[in-house]
């Protein structure tokens, strides 16, 4: 059966914020990510010693000095990188949380792994002393970020968190897109936030071998669409947009950076962990996304892929792409200059995706020097590349099969 | 160090607050401390000092001045 579509909504984006590795807010993120060259925020962590991947990206913010330790207390790591990142995204919007009509306001982060760090450190004091913090069962689950955001900034409306592992903070705008779409609020906070970088989730992720092992080079290790590429390397951080009704947002006198128009999703019931060969989930949430916005595949100009830099997800992403668009897109992959930040990789790239309208450039690829010869469509390498961009997508996958995709439009 | 010198450097390193400026008097909750921050705050003194608070009655409508004296209290025995 086939159901009605309904008209094509623009969820107009009014602000974003961004921790991630390469800055510790959105500006910097979004410079660093433009101008390519070395990524800065990774290198060898303490925590992976002597595993075959001992590296990461690390978000570069004073989350102590902007939060206090009051307010941190309550949180883990992921969740306080989504706070600072909602933070900014509010303020950029040119909103007041004081002064919002908090039960119109939603929240709705996707996340992957929760509360790790604090697991891994409760379980330790459990083992040693018997006993363990009474804000294990608070801290972490992976309600954590958007509970903390909800708490923050006095956000009473309707507020949810969104787990579709690495797929999970493309998931999230998309269900804030229906939220707003439905009416139910005005303004949704939404993206995705992540702070896993531990030795439990990295060794295993060894054990997959979806990792890179360029222990000798880490700044060059993931390296999308690139004939060497060996894996993914973890990262941490979190992207955060502020999405409102279009009329709320003019109403206001709001500047518009860019419009979240269609969104669409599909699973692959049997990719527990390798993408489809076929793509197929990726592929019917792409077209899904696509008449979601009413545009068609050619219609794209740019597109933030999910690129992790596995040897098995470039290549069946950029078959999809083809296979959907054509190779006329502008393919461009941030992992290199923010790591794969899982739940948060779709709240910061599809915040790379808006600042990439705005600004009507495509930022490079970074460490891509020898494109593989089996990626089809136009993958931008080394340098931005300034761009007449009305449409672009954002897609993303996740272990367990989940696929999801944004269309954004210039505004 | 003693008690209250103790509990005046856990109450600022691990929930932010300066007990030292304000009264002795001040209720616990005034300082947002509410009953998830004071157990929270029974395991780290009782690790730090190594003490046992199991059995003392701590509430948010005690005052500064209640949670050095109980703890000290244990200090010392």
């Amino acid at each position: 059966m086939t159901a009605p579509r309904p008209a094509r909504f623009d969820a107009a984006v009014t602000g974003v914020g961004m921790v991630t590795a390469a800055g510790a807010d959105a500006a910097r993120s979004w410079e660093a990510v433009v101008n390519g060259g070395v990524p800065a925020g990774v290198g060898p962590h303490p925590a992976l010693e002597g595993l075959p991947c001992d590296f990461a990206y690390v978000a570069d913010a004073d989350v102590r000095g902007k939060l206090g330790v009051a307010e941190c207390r309550l949180m883990d790591r992921f969740a306080q990188l989504a706070v600072v990142a909602a933070r900014e995204a509010v303020a950029s919007a040119g909103l007041d949380s004081g002064l919002w009509e908090g039960s119109r306001v939603g929240v709705v982060i996707g996340n992957a792994h929760g509360g790790l760090p604090f697991y891994d450190e409760q379980h330790a004091s459990l083992r040693r002393t018997g006993r363990v913090s009474p804000k294990t069962g608070l801290l972490t689950p992976v309600t954590g970020a958007t509970e903390s955001v909800t708490r923050d900034l006095n956000a009473s409306g309707p507020s949810f968190a969104v787990a579709t592992a690495c797929a999970s903070g493309t998931h999230a705008i998309g269900a804030a897109h229906q939220l707003l779409r439905s009416g139910q609020c005005d303004i949704v906070i939404t993206g995705g936030a992540e702070a896993a970088v531990g030795r439990l989730l990295v060794a295993s992720a060894c054990q997959l071998k979806a990792l890179s092992t360029r222990r000798d080079d880490p700044a060059s290790a993931s390296r999308p669409f690139d004939a060497d590429r060996d894996g993914f390397v973890f990262g941490e951080g979190a992207g955060i947009l502020v999405l409102e009704r279009p009329e709320h947002a003019r109403a206001r006198g709001a500047a518009v950076l860019a419009q979240v128009s269609g969104y669409g999703a599909a699973t692959d019931p049997e990719a527990t962990v390798a993408p489809a060969a076929d793509g197929a989930a990726l592929e019917r949430a792409l077209r899904t996304a696509l008449a979601d916005a009413g545009v068609s595949g050619p219609d794209v100009d740019h597109v933030n892929a999910h690129g992790t830099s596995t040897p098995a997800n470039d290549l069946v992403e950029s078959e999809v792409l083809a296979r959907v668009c054509g190779e006329g897109p502008l393919i461009t992959s941030s992992k290199a200059m923010v790591g794969h930040t899982l739940g948060a990789a779709g709240g910061i790239e599809t915040a790379l995706t808006v600042l990439a309208l705005r600004d009507q450039t495509v930022p490079p690829t970074a460490n891509l020097s020898s494109l593989d010869p089996n990626v089809r469509g136009h993958v931008v390498g080394k340098d931005a590349r300034p761009a007449r961009l009305e449409c672009a997508v954002k897609t993303a996958m996740g272990f367990g099969g989940f696929a999801a995709a944004l269309v954004l439009t210039q505004a | 160090m003693d008690a209250a010198q103790h509990v005046h450097e856990v109450l600022r390193q691990s929930f932010g607050v300066d007990a030292q400026a304000v009264s002795a008097d001040t209720a616990l909750h005034q300082l947002r401390l509410d009953s998830l921050a004071l157990e929270e705050f029974r395991f780290i003194i009782e690790e730090r000092m190594a003490i046992d608070l199991e059995d003392a009655h701590i509430t948010s409508r005690d005052t500064v001045a209640h949670l050095v004296n109980v703890v000290g209290a244990r200090a010392g025995s």
